[in-house]
């Protein structure tokens, strides 16, 4: 299954994941479900920022169409990055998927108020994630109409 | 004249020898008034010769008041007369030849002659004691309102023992009339131990007779007129005079303190035995507050000698909240405070006398006595007690917190043991999923393992976070729908409920107070439990609620599953503890553990009811929802 986006051109999402097992887990189940899906990876939520605002190394990033934050990160958590985004007239259009190990009442509560467009625990079983990430896919990249993205380089 | 004068001479003979034996001047004189007769003494006191006053009126020796006596005029009778002629210390004044005047007592006498009444007159010269009484009035007149004003009664005596002042204090005493006293010997007030204070004798010298005079506190005998004797507690001071040193006693009637001090050494001696073979420190008190009475652990509980406690202020060892027992004030009636008397366990704190403090434990009991109602302290050292609570509540807090910690421990540690688990899983569940088949068959099978192991401890893990949730991320009690909680349990089941075929029956199901999410989770274990320990056949699972007095609920969940051995009942809610092997019936061995957790956390308890192959009863009881009217 080859899914593109509206105007042919490949999606671009940006993973914010500090653990490269769980990269590796998820661009794997991506992989999966859509070769056209292009992933970044930002390590920590300093890096996130600099990508999202294009600063130096990240000068010519594309803007992502959908955001996978976790929220426990070195230096700036994800909850930080939420904020900061939100905040942020030019980027607060972008969705974001909050995908993490946490099921804490306190951070889907503190999650939603700070306007992430959902959020997802991430299933202990490899099946369990494999079909979480295909849902993904399937509604955040497929199904649903995402602004036009002005600011792509 | 010469028959008189010879009659005279005659009479004169006849009583020559007696007049001359007596110590006092003698005088007779007829009913004119002139001397008849005379003695020596009264030549010598008056400095006459006889011849000089023989025939002469008694007027030219005494002047006034006795010749008046003699005669019956125009005023009185004959008898009157007479009558008055008759008396004892009767003060006039002498006057000796040379004009000067003296003061006398007389003493009359009449005597029968044949010239008619004759009268004897003792004459006694009592200048030494006019002048000594002159002094005296004056001291009196000095010290009369220091003397009355004394509470006590004040004797004021020389150095021959005589009692030279007093005062009313004095005579109430000791019953008698001022004048009674005056001049009167003090031993027939204080027949011992006072009088010999005040002389010198071949015993002791003047220095020392007068350093004994001087004293506090020296208990004697008084006795009154009547004969009666009373305890006296004498005070002696010296008093310089022109007469010498007197003694000023001030006499203190200690009757009242020494029937106490009675009272008390024989109710002393009665409860001494009691006392002191008591393990407490004990203490009587009286209404004032003071100490009447202690025993030996009373002494080396507070570090006092008996005597420097005895009468004292308990205040002293016990400052506070128990003299304020003791006393009927303007707070509270004398009954109320007798109340307060009687308790048990009060807790407060003793003193010693080094000014340390401690903490003791009092019971009182009322004692009555004929000083009124005293108060029996049994008074305990519970510092090792005290020392005791306090580190059983440190223990507990530390138990406590160490409890909370471990839940903690528990709880974080199964939390972060996942992820790096869960990498183990997913990588291994993607090895076997890409490489199965296409390594050789020993690979295949180490994978295999390797998986499965990843997959049974995630499990594991998973319920050890559920148990360890249940203590620290319970949630408030709320009113509760219990059969919404089944039906989330049920939806939660679906999957095996499908694959077994189970049907799974409720009664209608009370609203409890329960933390939802807990309540949703114990049905799921049971019910879960209850499907998957089948033996071949349709699994039939039904869950009711009666009511069990309180306001409490008792939950049944009833199969007809495999049963458990009543040996198991106690075993099965620990943690870990399975009764199947692995190949037939897989599991970690929490889940029961959990659900007794919940439960108790509800504040009720789990049990089961069952015998092998006749399925199972697991019985637990909520606390229900007060109805709103």
């Amino acid at each position: 299954m080859k899914v593109t986006g509206e105007n042919g051109m490949p999606v671009e999402v940006l993973l914010v994941e500090d653990s490269p097992g769980d990269v590796r887990l998820t661009r794997e189940a991506f992989g999966e479900v859509n070769s056209s899906i292009r992933l970044h990876v930002a390590a920590d939520g300093l890096e996130a920022m600099a990508f999202l605002k294009r600063e130096g190394v990240h000068a010519r990033a594309p803007r992502p169409g959908i955001i996978l934050l976790d929220l426990n990160l070195p230096k700036m958590d994800g909850r930080e990055v939420l904020a900061q985004i939100k905040a942020d007239s030019s980027l607060k259009t972008i969705p974001i998927v909050i995908l993490t190990t946490s099921n804490s009442q306190v951070d889907i509560a503190k999650s939603y108020q700070l306007q992430a467009n959902c959020y997802l625990s991430k299933p202990v079983q490899l099946d369990a994630f494999e079909s979480l990430v295909k849902s993904i896919n399937d509604f955040w990249l497929t199904k649903v109409k995402l602004p036009m993205q002005r600011q792509s380089a | 004249m010469n028959r008189d004068l010879i009659e005279r001479k005659e009479s004169g003979a006849k009583y020559r020898g007696l007049l001359e034996a007596a110590p006092d001047a003698m005088v007779v004189v007829n009913q004119s008034g002139e001397i008849v007769l005379l003695n020596l003494q009264a030549e010598k006191r008056f400095g006459y010769r006889r011849d000089e006053l023989l025939g002469q009126q008694v007027t030219s020796i005494i002047p006034e008041g006795f010749a008046e006596r003699l005669i019956a005029d125009a005023l009185r009778s004959a008898e009157d007369a007479l009558a008055q002629q008759i008396g004892t210390g009767i003060e006039l004044n002498g006057r000796r030849k040379d004009g000067s005047e003296f003061p006398i007592e007389i003493m009359l006498s009449p005597l029968k002659s044949a010239e008619g009444i004759l009268v004897t007159a003792a004459i006694r010269d009592i200048s030494v004691r006019k002048s000594a009484e002159r002094h005296l009035a004056q001291m009196e007149g000095r010290y009369r309102g220091l003397l009355e004003a004394a509470p006590d009664a004040m004797l004021v005596v020389n150095q021959a023992g005589e009692i030279v002042l007093l005062n009313v204090q004095a005579e109430k005493q000791f019953g008698y009339r001022r004048d009674e006293l005056l001049g009167q010997k003090v031993k027939n007030l204080i027949p011992e131990g006072f009088a010999e204070r005040l002389i010198a004798d071949s015993t002791r010298s003047a220095a020392e007779a007068l350093a004994q005079q001087i004293g506090t506190g020296i208990e004697l005998i008084g006795r009154r007129k009547n004969g009666s004797d009373f305890p006296i507690e004498l005070m002696l001071s010296p008093l310089e005079s022109t007469e010498g040193i007197l003694v000023t006693a001030a006499i203190r009637d200690i009757s009242a303190r020494k029937g106490a001090e009675k009272h008390l050494a024989q109710m002393e001696e009665r409860y001494r035995g009691l006392l002191e073979a008591a393990p407490d420190a004990m203490v009587v008190v009286n209404q004032g507050g003071e100490i009447v009475l202690l025993n030996l652990q009373a002494e080396k509980q507070f570090g006092y000698r008996r005597d420097e406690l005895l009468g004292q202020k308990v205040k002293n060892i016990i400052p506070e909240g128990f003299a304020e027992r003791l006393v009927a004030d303007a707070l509270r009636s004398a009954e109320d405070a007798l109340a307060q008397q009687i308790g048990t366990g009060i807790e407060l704190i003793g003193r010693r006398k080094n000014g340390s403090d401690f903490p003791i434990e009092l019971m009182l009991s009322p004692l009555e006595s004929t000083e009124g109602i005293l108060v029996t302290a049994a008074i305990r050292d519970i510092t090792l007690r005290k020392k005791g609570e306090a580190d059983l509540l440190n223990k507990v807090e530390e138990l406590k917190l160490s409890n909370d910690e471990l839940g903690q421990f528990a709880y974080i540690a199964s939390h972060d043991l996942q992820e790096p688990l869960r990498m183990v899983a997913s990588y291994t569940q993607l090895l076997s999923r890409r490489y199965k088949g296409k390594l050789d068959s020993d690979a295949d099978e180490f994978i295999a393992f390797a998986v499965d192991g990843a997959s049974r401890m995630q499990r594991l893990i998973q319920d050890l976070l559920a148990y360890s949730r249940v203590g620290t991320k319970g949630q408030e009690l709320l009113n509760t729908s219990s059969e919404e909680s089944l039906e989330r349990a049920l939806i939660n089941l679906r999957g095996a409920i499908e694959a077994s075929g189970a049907l799974v029956t409720h009664d209608p199901l009370p609203p409890v107070a329960a933390d939802e999410m807990q309540l949703i989770q114990l049905f799921q274990n049971l019910v879960g439990n209850a499907i998957k320990y089948q033996s071949p056949g349709i699994p039939k699972v039904h869950i009711s609620a009666m009511q069990n007095g309180g306001g409490k609920w008792m939950f049944a969940v009833k199969d007809n599953g495999l049963g458990i051995d009543p040996q198991y009942f106690e075993k099965i809610f620990g943690m870990f503890q399975r009764l199947h092997k692995r190949e037939e019936f897989a599991g970690t061995g929490i889940g029961l553990a959990i659900c007794k957790k919940i439960v108790e956390r509800h504040g009720g308890s789990i049990s089961v009811e069952s015998q092998p192959g006749q399925g199972s009863t697991f019985s637990f009881a909520l606390a229900g929802i007060e109805e709103e009217s």
